[in-house]
């Protein structure tokens, strides 16, 4: 049983090359989650204007989570691998500590809207549909740094 | 000459795209002009890709971190103007038959806008001159 499926392979596709193209559709594809995210909550702030139906402050978790899309990319893997040659005064450590903070933010804004999503309406039996498009936000930012910043590959820049 | 029938051709897609956004927005039934902001998407939806192009100078890498975040920014911009009828439909501002027109013309618009930097925007700047 073991080793069942070593020979089975996916035949190759040789339609299009993707190689060349792989930064770009990663770039696209990033973009169509992030801003896809923010207007599902652009929707739910227009449809539910009251303050019980959608608490503004429900907003804090996109966000941060966008903050955290901003962190999490400005710095490049070869930074933190500590590849790159300049070296403040923080270097590898400082790019390291600052993805790290930019994770953190990142689950902590999904994490907390499935909290909005359960605690504020789930369990409360009202519409739904606000902590939906909270949960929805953020989770597609979140797969938006996920794929913005690991789908592409630094070594098309040099 | 190629170029300039694909010159003609495009014209005629925009206008098509444009058709769609007026009928979208002046039909007896609808007659809310709301929708046509979304002109100003369109308007600015080549701006990432231009300043893109004039930071980054060398041609030699396949790709480089400024382009890759003007794509973003571009398909962030394509999104809006999708998104922006849509949103218009669901508060009942327009009805939602004005809001498929709308999205139809997007969609020839940026089709013809794609298209315009596929035929054009390949060459360097003497391609300008060329046809």
């Amino acid at each position: 049983m073991a080793g069942f499926l070593d020979n089975f392979r996916w035949p190759e596709c040789e339609c299009i090359d993707w190689s060349e193209r792989r930064n770009a559709v990663a770039s696209v594809v990033a973009g169509i989650l992030f801003f896809t995210g923010w207007w599902i909550m652009i929707d739910a702030a227009v449809v539910y204007p009251k303050p019980e139906q959608l608490n503004h402050t429900f907003h804090t978790c996109g966000v941060f989570s966008t903050l955290a899309f901003f962190m999490i990319n400005a710095v490049s893997n070869a930074q933190v691998r500590g590849d790159s040659y300049e070296t403040g005064c923080l270097g590898r450590t400082g790019a390291r500590v600052w993805l790290f903070i930019g994770f953190m933010l990142m689950f902590g804004s999904l994490i907390a809207s499935m909290w909005i999503l359960f605690g504020a309406y789930v369990t409360q039996n009202t519409d739904v549909y606000p902590g939906l498009a909270v949960f929805f936000q953020n989770a597609l930012i979140f797969f938006s740094t996920l794929i913005y910043k690991f789908g592409r590959t630094e070594e098309l820049w040099t | 000459m190629a170029g300039v029938k694909a010159l003609v051709a495009l014209s005629f897609s925009g206008a098509i795209g444009l058709t769609f956004l007026m009928l979208g927005c002046a039909l007896e039934d609808y007659g809310v002009y709301w929708p046509l902001f979304v002109l100003l998407f369109h308007a600015i939806s080549p701006l990432p890709h231009f300043i893109a192009k004039r930071v980054t100078y060398d041609s030699d890498a396949a790709s480089s971190a400024c382009r890759e975040l003007a794509y973003f920014f571009t398909t962030g911009i394509v999104v809006s103007a999708f998104g922006f009828p849509v949103i218009l439909a669901r508060v009942a501002v327009i009805k939602w038959g004005a809001c498929g027109l709308v999205l139809a013309g997007n969609a020839v618009i940026f089709l013809t806008i794609q298209g315009f930097f596929l035929v054009f925007g390949r060459g360097d700047d003497f391609s300008w001159e060329q046809w």
